[in-house]
C-alpha cells in the first residue's frame, strides 16, 4: 500500500550548513514512526519542512504518492498535515478555544463574524474527549500550567488531523502521568489510521510507542529500523556513532 | 475529571472588557470632576461637550487603525504626515474638481502610503519603527511641496458640510463618522478573521504563521487600514477647518498613541481595544477642554495634562501586568 | 634741487602719508570686531512704510489712548477676555504680560488662555472652546488666515470683539469681524536692519540677503523694506547673493551654498534669527569665516551671546512684544466701547547693538538679560 506521506532525497540547505542531507521515509497510515538523533542532527528539519514551515533544498515531499510542495504553512495544513512544535505556536493571551481554532477560526452569519460559542464548545469537547484537565475553554493561555499548555498544542492537532500528525517533543515538559496520557493519545491516533512522526529524546518513550525508528546523525541519515526487530543499545550506537 | 456536564462560564458579549476597565473609570472621574467644578464655566453645556466630540473625531479615527497596528506588533509614525498630504491633496482638488474625486485622491494617498509602509515591512523584512520613520520624512516632503508650503481653503459648502463642519440637528456630524469609525473597528478586531488574525501576530508570529494565517497579508492590510484612517482624519480636517495647511497632524501621533495605550492596547501587540480608544481619545479631549475652561495658562495644562496622562497610563498598564 | 620743491614733496609726501594712516587707521577700524567699537548707526530716509496685509495704512501704538472717563466705563463693564496665543515663547510672555498689565487697569478679567503649538486644528479647537465662555474680548495671533477663519468668524458672530496680532484670517472684515490688527512696524525693522549692516561694513562691501521664499505678510514686508533700503540708500554696498529660504531648518544648507560662491562677504542679512539666524551663524562658522558681518531679526540668546562676545552678529532689530500686548489690550477697549480703532496698529522697534544689549531685554521684554549674556559683556 502507498505510504501516506513519503519523503524522497530530502535535503535542506542554511548557507552553508547542510542541517539534512538526503533523507528518504515512509510513513504509513495507522504507523508511529520515532525521528531520534543527537543535538543538530537535523530532526527539527524534517519536522519544520514536512510542516511547510520551512522549503526544502532539494528533493521531494509525496501524499498518497503524489508530489506536494508548501509555499507556506497553511498549505500543509490544508493537505492534512497538523504539527505540534517544540515551541508549541500558542498565542498566550488568547484563550484555549481561539488557539484551538487559530488561522481556522469558526463563522458564522451574519457579516462571517467569529462563532465564538460554537468554537468553545467544540473546544469543550475536544479536551473532554481527549481528559485534558482544563477547567475551561475560556481560559487564556497565559494562566496555564507547561503541561496543559503542551495539552492544548496537542489537542488543536488532534482536532484537525486528517492524515498526518507531526510533533516533536510533545513530553518535553510533562510529567510521568501527562506522559503517560499523550502516550495513550498517540496510540488512539495511530487506531484512528493517521501516520505519525514523533521526535523523542526518549528511547524509553520511543520502544514504547514506535512501530519504526528512524535514526539521524548530523543531517545524515544512519538508517530505519522496526521497533520489535531492534535494540536500544542498537540504536542509541546509530545515534552517537560509536559502535 | 473533565465531565460533559460541567458547568463553565458562557461566552458573553464583551463589548466591555472588564480588564481593560482602566480607561473607563479614569474618564468617568475627570469628566465627573470637570462637571462638578466647572458648572458656572460651560463645561456641562450641550455646546461645550459636543465641541469635545468636534474636537477629538479625527484622533478617535486615527486611533481605531492605530489599535491594529499595535496589536499586530508594529507601528506607525508616518500618520501625522498623511493627514497633512491627504488635507492637502483633497482641498487643492476640490477648487476645480467634483468632491467625489477630491475625496477619492485623498483616501488614495492613504491607501498608497499604507501599501508602501506594508511593502516594505514584510518583503524587505524591515522593522516597521525604521520604515515609517523613513515614510514620515517622505511623505512630509511631499505634503510640503505639493502646494509649496501654501494653505489651500476649502469653499466647497457640499464637501465642508459632509466631512467636518455640519451637524445633523444638535448633533455633529463628526459624531457620526467617530461613531462609525468604532463601530467599524471595534466589529473587524472582535468579530472578525481579521481582527482574531491580527491580534494572534502581535501575540505570536510564529505560531499565526505555523497554523496558516497569512502573516504578511495581515501586517500590510493593518498598514493599509492605518494610513487610511489618517487620511480619513486628513479630510475632515479639510471639512472642519475649511482649509487645509501643511502643518495639520504634524503633532497628533502622540496623541493618538496616547489615547490608544490608555485604551488598553498593547503597546508591544497582542491585545487590543477599539471602544478603550475612543474612551481614551474623548478622555484627552475632556481633559484639554476642562483645563482650558478652568483658565489655566497656557504651561500649567501642559503639566497638569502630562502628569494626568503619566497616571492613567500606569494605571493601565499595571492592570495589564496583574493579568499575569 | 630747489629747497621750495623739496619742502613741497616732503609736504606732500607728509599728506599722502597722514592720508594712508588715516585711511588705514579707518580699514583696521572697520575690520576689528564690534566689541573695540562702538556701531554708529546712521538712519537713513525711510523709503516707504508698513501697510496692513489689505494695504491699510498704519497708525502707531502710541496713537492708542483711552480718556479716564472712557476706562472708568470699561472697568463697569466687567467685561472678560480669552487670550489665544500661536505658541510659548519669550515673545509671548512679554505680549501676554503687557496684555494683563494693561488688562487689570481696565477691569478685564482673563478668563482663558490657550497655546496652539502651531497647530492650527488645535487653534480651532481652542477658539470653539472658549467661545462657549462667550468672552467680551479676544486676542489672538491666528497661526494661519486661511486655516482658521471659519473658527473666528463664528467667535465674531456671537459678538466677541476681536483684536488680532500680525495676521487676518481670510474673508473678516475690519469693524464688523475685528477692532484692529496689531503688528510690528514692519518696514522699519527692515529699515533698521539694512542701516545697521551698513554702519557694521562700513557702507561698503558685498552683502548676502538671506529672505523668505513663502507668501508671508510678516517677513516679506521686513524682508523687502530691507532690500528697498540696503539698495537705494547705500551705492556703494552691493547685494551679491540673494537666497531664498523656504523652510526656516534649512538656513544653514542655504548660506552654505551660498559662501561656498561668495566666501568673502561683508556683511550678511537673515530674514530671522530662531532658527535661520542660527543656522546661517552655523554656516559661516562651519566655513571659518571670521569677518562677516550678520545682522538678523529678533532677540535670541545664541545670537545675543555671540554679538556680546564680539562675534559675527553686529546688530539684531527687535521688536517690543509688551507694548504690543498694551496696544492690543487698549484696542479691546476701544472694541467694548464701540469707539472705531484705526484699522492697523504698527508698534515700534528698536536697533540693538552690543552697546545696549543688556537694556534691550529689559525694554522689550520686561525682564533682565540672560546670565550668560551678562558674563559675556562683563558685567
Amino acid at each position: 500500500m502507498t505510504a501516506v506521506i513519503r519523503v524522497a532525497q530530502l535535503r535542506k540547505q542554511f548557507g552553508a550548513i547542510l542541517a539534512l542531507d538526503d533523507m528518504t521515509l515512509d510513513i504509513d497510515a495507522g504507523e508511529v514512526v520515532a525521528l531520534v538523533g543527537d543535538n543538530g542532527a537535523g530532526k527539527s528539519t524534517v519536522v519544520r519542512c514536512l510542516a511547510g514551515l520551512s522549503v526544502p533544498t532539494a528533493g521531494q515531499i509525496m501524499l498518497d504518492g503524489a508530489a506536494v510542495r508548501f509555499a507556506h504553512p497553511g498549505d500543509a495544513r490544508r493537505h492534512g498535515i497538523e504539527v505540534v512544535l517544540q515551541e508549541l505556536a500558542l498565542a498566550d493571551r488568547q484563550p484555549v478555544y481561539m488557539n484551538v481554532f487559530l488561522g481556522r477560526e469558526l463563522v458564522r452569519r451574519p457579516a462571517h463574524r467569529l462563532d465564538r460559542r460554537g468554537m468553545a464548545a467544540a473546544t469543550q469537547r475536544l479536551l473532554e474527549s481527549l481528559e485534558v484537565r482544563i477547567d475551561s475553554p475560556h481560559k487564556i493561555v497565559r494562566e496555564l500550567s507547561g503541561g496543559q499548555r503542551q495539552a492544548v498544542a496537542i489537542a488543536r492537532a488532534v482536532h484537525w488531523a486528517k492524515r498526518v500528525v507531526l510533533m516533536d517533543e510533545p513530553t518535553a515538559s510533562l510529567g510521568a502521568v501527562e506522559t503517560r496520557r499523550v502516550e495513550e493519545l498517540i496510540a488512539r491516533l495511530r487506531e484512528r489510521g493517521t501516520a505519525i512522526l514523533v521526535v523523542s529524546h526518549s528511547l524509553d518513550q520511543v520502544f514504547r510507542i514506535a512501530d519504526r525508528i528512524c535514526v539521524l546523525r548530523r543531517g545524515r541519515q544512519i538508517g530505519v529500523r522496526t521497533a520489535s526487530e531492534t535494540t536500544a543499545e542498537e540504536i542509541l550506537a546509530m545515534i552517537t556513532g560509536l559502535a | 475529571m473533565a465531565t460533559s456536564d460541567r458547568a463553565w462560564p458562557p461566552v458573553r458579549l464583551q463589548v466591555v472588557d472588564p480588564q481593560r476597565f482602566v480607561v473607563y473609570g479614569v474618564f468617568v472621574v475627570v469628566f465627573v470632576f470637570f462637571a462638578a467644578t466647572l458648572h458656572d464655566d460651560g463645561f456641562l453645556t450641550q455646546t461645550n461637550l459636543l465641541n469635545i466630540v468636534r474636537q477629538t473625531t479625527p484622533i478617535t479615527i486615527m486611533a481605531v487603525g492605530v489599535v491594529f497596528v499595535l496589536s499586530a506588533g508594529e507601528i506607525d509614525l508616518s500618520l501625522g504626515a498623511v493627514v497633512a498630504l491627504s488635507a492637502l491633496v483633497t482641498a487643492d482638488l476640490l477648487q476645480d474638481h467634483s468632491a467625489v474625486l477630491a475625496v477619492g485622491a485623498g483616501l488614495a494617498v492613504g491607501v498608497a502610503v499604507g501599501v508602501a509602509n506594508g511593502l516594505f515591512v514584510t518583503a524587505l523584512v524591515l522593522p516597521s519603527f525604521l520604515v515609517t520613520f523613513a515614510s514620515l520624512a517622505v511623505v512630509t516632503g511631499l505634503a510640503r511641496s505639493v502646494t509649496d508650503l501654501r494653505s489651500v481653503a476649502v469653499e466647497n459648502r457640499d464637501f465642508a458640510a459632509i466631512f467636518g463642519s455640519g451637524d445633523v440637528g444638535p448633533v455633529p456630524g463628526l459624531a457620526f463618522w467617530a461613531l462609525g469609525a468604532t463601530a467599524v473597528g471595534h466589529f473587524l478586531l472582535r468579530y472578525s478573521r481579521f481582527g482574531a488574525h491580527v491580534l494572534a501576530i502581535g501575540d505570536n508570529a510564529q505560531a499565526a504563521r505555523a497554523t496558516g494565517i497569512r502573516v504578511d497579508r495581515v501586517r500590510l492590510l493593518v498598514f493599509v487600514l492605518s494610513a487610511t484612517s489618517a487620511a480619513v482624519a486628513g479630510i475632515l480636517y479639510a471639512g472642519r477647518l475649511q482649509g487645509a495647511t501643511y502643518t495639520l497632524g504634524e503633532q497628533d501621533l502622540l496623541t493618538v498613541i496616547a489615547a490608544v495605550v490608555i485604551g488598553g492596547t498593547r503597546l508591544f501587540g497582542g491585545e487590543g481595544s477599539v471602544i478603550g480608544a475612543l474612551v481614551g481619545s474623548l478622555l484627552m479631549g475632556v481633559l484639554t477642554n476642562g483645563l482650558v475652561l478652568w483658565g489655566f495658562s497656557a504651561s500649567e495644562q501642559l503639566i497638569a495634562q502630562g502628569t494626568l496622562l503619566l497616571v492613567a497610563i500606569s494605571l493601565t498598564l499595571r492592570g495589564q501586568r496583574a493579568d499575569g | 634741487m630747489d629747497i621750495r620743491a623739496g619742502v613741497q614733496a616732503a609736504g606732500l609726501l607728509a599728506v599722502t602719508a597722514a592720508l594712508a594712516a588715516v585711511g588705514v587707521g579707518c580699514q583696521s577700524a572697520n575690520d576689528e570686531p564690534a566689541a573695540s567699537g562702538t556701531l554708529r548707526i546712521t538712519a537713513s530716509k525711510p523709503l516707504g512704510k508698513t501697510l496692513g496685509p489689505n494695504g491699510e495704512e498704519p497708525t502707531p501704538a502710541s496713537a492708542l489712548r483711552l480718556t479716564n472717563k472712557e476706562i472708568a466705563r470699561v472697568r463697569a463693564g466687567g467685561y472678560t477676555a480669552a487670550l489665544v496665543w500661536h505658541e510659548q515663547s519669550d515673545f509671548t510672555t512679554a505680549l501676554d504680560e503687557g496684555v494683563r498689565d494693561s488688562f487689570r487697569k481696565l477691569g478685564i478679567r482673563v478668563v482663558a488662555e490657550t497655546s496652539a503649538n502651531f497647530d492650527a486644528a488645535k487653534q480651532k479647537s481652542d477658539v470653539e472652546t472658549i467661545a462657549a465662555k462667550h468672552p467680551s474680548v479676544l486676542l489672538t495671533l491666528p497661526v494661519d488666515p486661511v486655516v482658521t477663519a471659519s473658527a473666528y468668524k463664528a467667535v465674531a458672530a456671537q459678538g466677541t470683539k476681536i483684536v488680532l496680532l500680525s495676521s487676518i484670517p481670510n474673508g473678516m472684515e475690519y469693524g464688523r469681524d475685528y477692532v484692529t490688527m496689531v503688528t510690528d512696524d514692519l518696514f522699519q525693522m527692515g529699515k533698521r536692519a539694512a542701516d545697521a549692516l551698513a554702519a557694521a561694513i562700513g557702507d561698503k562691501g558685498t552683502i548676502a540677503y538671506f529672505f523668505h521664499d513663502a507668501n508671508h505678510y510678516v517677513t516679506n514686508q521686513r524682508d523687502q523694506a530691507f532690500l528697498r533700503t540696503i539698495t537705494n540708500s547705500y551705492p556703494d554696498i552691493e547685494v551679491v547673493a540673494k537666497a531664498g529660504i523656504a523652510d526656516p531648518n534649512r538656513a544653514q544648507e542655504v548660506a552654505g551654498a551660498t559662501l561656498v560662491r561668495h566666501p568673502d562677504l561683508s556683511g550678511a542679512y537673515v530674514m530671522f534669527a530662531q532658527p535661520p539666524g542660527e543656522g546661517v551663524l552655523a554656516a559661516l562658522r562651519a566655513n571659518g569665516n571670521s569677518s562677516t558681518k550678520l545682522v538678523t531679526l529678533d532677540l535670541d540668546e545664541p545670537l545675543a551671546l555671540d554679538m556680546a562676545k564680539g562675534g559675527h552678529t553686529s546688530a539684531l532689530i527687535i521688536d517690543r512684544p509688551y507694548e504690543l500686548g498694551h496696544a492690543m489690550a487698549i484696542a479691546a477697549g476701544y472694541g467694548l466701547l464701540s469707539k472705531p480703532a484705526p484699522p492697523f496698529i504698527t508698534g515700534p522697534a528698536i536697533t540693538v547693538t552690543r552697546e545696549n544689549l543688556a537694556q534691550a531685554y529689559q525694554e522689550s521684554l520686561h525682564r533682565s538679560a540672560p546670565k550668560s549674556i551678562l558674563d559675556a559683556l562683563g558685567r
